[in-house]
């Protein structure tokens, strides 16, 4: 698969097609890797493809950074692909900006990352090439693809909210999580806008809790669950745990899920006469 | 610096007084706010010595802030923010804090009154704060209306609107102006024969100085807002050139082709492929029936020119005109621009399709007909000049069974509403068949006669008592053919009894029908439409004529069912609504719109153009914009909104992530004023 | 008269201007009373209304918020109401598993013809609201100071 991936990459690069790779390396040890921006045709042996890549690689595609590199090849595996639909419908990226290399995969992590648990996507839904052999991707029923948040729904008002307290007090404001979502996209992000300053920046518990609440409700019916934010955030708060929520009711209310179509229309950008109202006197 | 504001707390006679210690609010209001530099209290602030005072006092004590506590913002908001005008204070700087609608009139607790409009007062002061100035949107206005449909609807609001001194562009995707009144016999409450007062209106209309008629023509697209709207009109190819057709009649008379249902005798008879829809159209003058004519379906065939086909050429041969025929096989398509200040629908409707009443035998017995066809069995200028004759044999029915809400008021059949014309077009069928069949006999199944209407219940009443209709209260539940004769079984739910008749013809006053293309229709205007598809108004009761986008009226059945009376009523209502707009060169519009924001660079807008604003506006009032550099290249595309559309809900401003929309007049830094002054003790 | 202790419900209500303020204006004008704990916001649509609005209130110490606006197919901006529904179906929920009671937030459709309607609504939200009992689990959030924070999960 590597030698495939390499291949393909070595002729996207001598065909022009694109300027740069956007590849996973190797990092400081066999269970690390790291971004790679492949841009001569002779580098492309850094490029890897093991269990352990376990990020998302299409937050790149929002950095001027390596946006300057010019057009991209991108390797996704099938959840990171599913961002790409999204930015597509965002108007963040064309189609044809981008060349994805898509590879089909059975997980990710060491142990096994929660977004893989219930994965459907093996095989990238929108690719340009498909590297591996195709996994016919399954399909999981809706409470198992939810069934980590079993749990959580089942406390009572008072434990989600002694839990949420608990977990909200340890951010300390890095921002670590939204800098990282590929979907966290904003040029001046809402916490940052000062006139008026509707999220007190300090890292104190009121401005802790309207800044997770926020930052959730920004990414309803767009997270596409890669769980970076989560991974990255230095104070372990179960992030995708509220990202995961608002896929669930987008999903329940609206039979919408992010990433999935590039035809469907975008469920906080459009409405259906016959929405649910049941909490509406 | 902070603003200057002052507080004027009204009493309203005792209104407020009475149950609000009004002298108190002002006290705590003046205590407790830095930036509150004055405030009093006034028996009435709405009368001229109220007003005056706040003339004065904005004036006197360099006021660039104000709140009113008073009423309602719906009563006076307008009548404070003119008096503010005429001191030199902009408008938007007054805000109205409403302590009587919801306090005084509803907390008759005084203590508990006082505080509340304390709050109250407080967060209109807070709001106001921030309130910046808004000069009124001034719109450009073209004085030319476009009147889209040749009905009466469309004819009445073209001619009142050419009346009152302006151009008036009318389209009609028919080859004639005249819609379903044209096909009508004779009209109800008063029978007087409908060409008779239609044609005339339809000549006034073609001869008018003022309209410019494009009939056989559609509407390519719709562009732009209130008062300018770019319109693109399609005008089909006719392939015959009307300036030079003088509607002499030699060509359709030659035509080969004489079995083409006529779709203006309802398929009760035929027309030719070269034709005029019927004797009285305007303009007199033919179309091609470019489906059905041999010639185009030859040329079609090979693939040729149509002018190149050589398998009939009768109608170009018996052409009169010379040199140049008034035929043109090779005509095509062409699209022309108008530009107009304002916009009538008036689309009209359709009848619904017979076929959706198998158990009628609709669609299926030739002598099930429709409402519609009925009414050109008995026009005169019909295909039976106007004497009854059911379609299989030509034989005079002399038992003719009408079933009314065929469609209507049937969720099943996907109409749960009422047609509101058939209960009356229905008696006068009855009495249009015992005038010309006096020996015959008419039942009509109803499920409720609704005649509300002036004249309407006395006409229903004679068509019962004088002209001998047999009504029956009930639905039938099945049309069946024996032999020559059509068997109605329905029920009486009067007397509790099945009844079956044996029907020489059946009529079916089949429901009115949104266009089939309504929906799409709609969405090139940007107009709402409801749930059957008719055009919605853009208050039930308040704004009947007005669209739900500003600038577009409408008129007619395309709103709703309707009669002739209400039609025309409502066409010269748009129609004076239209007058009214293109009276003034310009027209002011309320500031509130959307604004996106804009910074210096390097980030030019904190827009990052993901565009959620365009997809929810209701308007399309939101734009894409690229930000250039000085090479012409593209740095960012970022929304804008285009101020003449915006109508100022906000939508955009609270879907977007990052905020860099705001709606002027409620902005950020306003609500966010208010909610932060909600401070509750 | 109340007495000092008795717990009365702060309540921030986000009215539209075309149906649910007219409404409230409408009880006014009948002398229909109602309780007053209830401060209105006035905005042109309720798809105007950001969620931010609503955990801003809570911020300044609101133990309820009414968000209500036109009845679906009345919006004054035909479409307003009904993003404004999508945002709730799943702002709601979120407020929810984070363990804010959903009788705190509160959502209704009142015309402008139902005075009436907007009694019986905000009686009812002050009702809910007053059983609950203050929202003091917000109300430690807003004062207490960032090295106290720690505190909030163990009450």
């Amino acid at each position: 698969m590597i030698e495939a991936l390499r291949k393909k990459a070595e002729e996207l690069l001598r065909s022009n097609t694109v300027d740069v790779i956007y590849g996973y390396g190797e990092g400081s040890t066999p269970e690390r890797t790291r971004p790679v921006f492949i841009t001569k045709p002779e580098d492309v042996n850094k490029l890897i493809w093991n269990k352990y890549c376990v990020y998302n690689l299409t937050t790149y595609l929002k950095r001027q950074e390596s946006r300057k590199l010019g057009k991209p090849a991108i390797v996704v595996k099938g959840c990171d692909a599913k961002t790409i639909v999204v930015l597509i419908k965002e108007s963040q990226i064309k189609r044809e900006d981008v060349y994805i290399l898509g590879v089909t995969c059975n997980g990710v992590g060491e142990p096994l990352a929660t977004k893989c648990k219930a994965c459907d996507v093996n095989t990238p839904r929108i690719y340009d090439d498909l590297i591996g052999e195709k996994i016919e991707n399954k399909e999981i029923p809706f409470d198992e693809r939810y069934a980590e948040l079993d749990e959580y729904e089942k406390l009572s008002e008072k434990e989600k909210w002694d839990f949420w307290q608990k977990q909200f007090a340890k951010c300390i404001k890095c921002y670590a999580c939204s800098s990282i979502c590929p979907l966290c996209f904003c040029d001046r992000c809402i916490v940052d806008k000062n006139q008026p300053q509707w999220i007190d920046p300090s890292a104190h518990p009121r401005g802790n809790l309207s800044w997770n609440v926020t930052r959730a409700y920004h990414l309803a019916g767009r997270c596409i669950n890669c769980e970076e934010c989560q991974r990255v955030c230095p104070a372990d708060i179960p992030l995708n745990l509220l990202n995961k929520k608002l896929a669930k009711e987008t999903e329940k209310n609206f039979n919408y899920r992010s990433g999935y179509n590039i035809d469907d229309e975008l469920a906080m950008a459009t409405y259906k006469e016959d929405d649910n109202q049941d909490f509406i006197k | 610096m902070g603003k200057k504001i002052g507080v004027f707390v009204c009493h309203c006679g005792t209104n407020i007084s009475a149950t609000v210690d009004v002298e108190k609010v002002a006290e705590e209001t003046k205590k407790n706010n830095p930036g509150v530099s004055y405030t009093t209290t006034y028996k009435y602030m709405c009368s001229d010595p109220g007003q005056k005072l706040l003339r004065d006092k904005i004036k006197e004590e360099g006021l660039t802030g104000v709140v009113i506590a008073a009423c309602s913002p719906k009563m006076h908001e307008h009548t404070f923010r003119n008096a503010a005008i005429k001191s030199g204070l902009n408008p938007y700087h007054v805000e109205i804090s409403n302590i009587r609608e919801q306090c005084s009139w509803v907390h008759p607790d005084k203590p508990v009154g006082t505080e509340k409009s304390t709050d109250l007062v407080r967060m209109m002061t807070e709001k106001v704060r921030k309130d910046k100035s808004l000069k009124p949107i001034k719109v450009h206005v073209t004085k030319r209306a476009l009147i889209i449909g040749g009905g009466i609807a469309g004819i009445q609001a073209a001619l009142d609107i050419a009346d009152g001194g302006h151009e008036v562009i009318m389209v009609e995707r028919e080859a004639s102006i005249g819609g379903h009144m044209a096909q009508l016999s004779e009209t109800f409450p008063t029978l007087d024969c409908s060409q008779c007062i239609m044609t005339p209106k339809m000549v006034e209309a073609a001869q008018h100085d003022n309209i410019t008629m494009h009939t056989w023509s559609e509407i390519e697209s719709i562009t732009g807002y209130l008062g300018n709207f770019d319109v693109k009109i399609r005008k089909k190819a006719r392939s015959v050139d009307l300036d030079l057709c003088t509607g002499c009649s030699s060509c359709w008379q030659v035509c080969p082709c004489k079995k083409i249902k006529s779709e203006f005798d309802m398929g009760l008879a035929n027309r030719t492929a070269i034709y005029i829809p019927f004797p009285q159209a305007i303009p007199s003058k033919p179309v091609i029936d470019r489906e059905n004519c041999i010639l185009f379906k030859d040329a079609r065939k090979k693939n040729i020119k149509p002018n190149d086909s050589k398998v009939c050429r009768k109608c170009i041969d018996a052409c009169p005109i010379a040199p140049v025929k008034a035929i043109d096989y090779n005509q095509e398509d062409e699209i022309i621009d108008v530009k107009v200040g304002a916009i009538i629908v008036a689309t009209g409707f359709r009848e619904l399709e017979d076929g959706l009443y198998g158990e009628y035998g609709g669609g299926k017995y030739e002598d099930v007909i429709t409402g519609m066809q009925f009414e050109r069995l008995a026009s005169a200028s019909g295909p039976t000049d106007g004497k009854i004759k059911r379609p299989s044999d030509g034989k005079e029915p002399e038992i003719v069974v009408f079933i009314q809400c065929v469609g209507s008021r049937d969720p099943s059949k996907g109409c749960s509403y009422c047609s509101k014309t058939c209960c009356m077009y229905t008696a006068k069928h009855t009495m249009l068949y015992k005038h010309k069949v006096h020996h015959g006999h008419a039942f009509v199944f109803y499920i409720d006669i609704r005649c509300a209407g002036k004249g309407y219940e006395e006409f229903s009443q004679r068509a019962i008592e004088e002209e001998g209709a047999t009504y029956l209260r009930g639905r039938v539940s099945r049309v069946y053919k024996k032999g020559d004769k059509l068997i109605v079984l329905g029920a009486d739910t009067l007397t509790g009894s099945v009844v079956e008749i044996e029907a020489d013809m059946v009529v079916l006053a089949s429901a009115m029908k949104a266009q089939d293309d309504a929906e799409q229709f709609a969405q090139k205007l940007s107009i709402q439409y409801d749930k059957d598809k008719f055009f919605s108004e853009m208050h039930p009761k308040l704004k009947p004529v007005e669209s739900s986008s500003a600038g577009i009226f409408l008129a007619g059945t395309c709103q709703g069912p309707k009669d002739i009376p209400e039609t025309v009523a409502q066409a010269g209502a748009a129609a004076s609504k239209v007058l009214a707009l293109l009276s003034s060169d310009e027209l002011e519009r309320e500031p509130v719109v959307a604004r996106v924001d804009r910074q210096l660079p390097p980030v030019f807008s904190t827009c990052i153009g993901c565009f959620y604003c365009q997809k929810v506006c209701p308007y399309s009032a939101i734009e894409s914009e690229d930000i250039k550099a000085r090479d012409g290249s593209v740095i960012k595309t970022v929304a804008r909104v285009n101020e003449g559309l915006c109508q100022g809900c906000g939508l955009c401003a609270a879907t977007c992530r990052s905020k860099s929309i705001e709606l002027d007049g409620f902005n950020d830094e306003q609500i966010y004023a208010e909610i932060n002054a909600v401070e509750f003790n | 008269m109340a007495e000092e202790t008795k717990f009365e419900p702060k309540i921030v209500a986000f009215l539209c201007n075309w149906c649910t303020y007219a409404g409230a204006d409408l009880a006014g004008t009948g002398r229909n009373q109602y309780q007053a704990n209830v401060r209105v916001i006035k905005l042109p649509c309720t798809g105007g209304i950001d969620p931010l609005f609503l955990i801003k209130a809570f911020e300044r110490g609101a133990d309820g918020i009414l968000v209500s606006g036109c009845h679906p197919g009345d919006c004054h901006y035909n479409s307003g109401n009904y993003h404004a529904r999508r945002r709730w179906n799943v702002f709601r929920p979120l407020l929810e598993f984070c363990g804010i009671n959903p009788e705190r937030i509160q959502f209704s459709w009142i015309s402008a013809a139902e005075g009436g309607k907007w009694v019986e609504t905000i009686n009812g939200v002050v009702d809910t609201v007053r059983a609950l009992g203050p929202f003091e689990g917000y109300q430690k959030i807003n004062t207490i100071g960032p090295d106290a924070s720690s505190e909030s999960s163990q009450t």
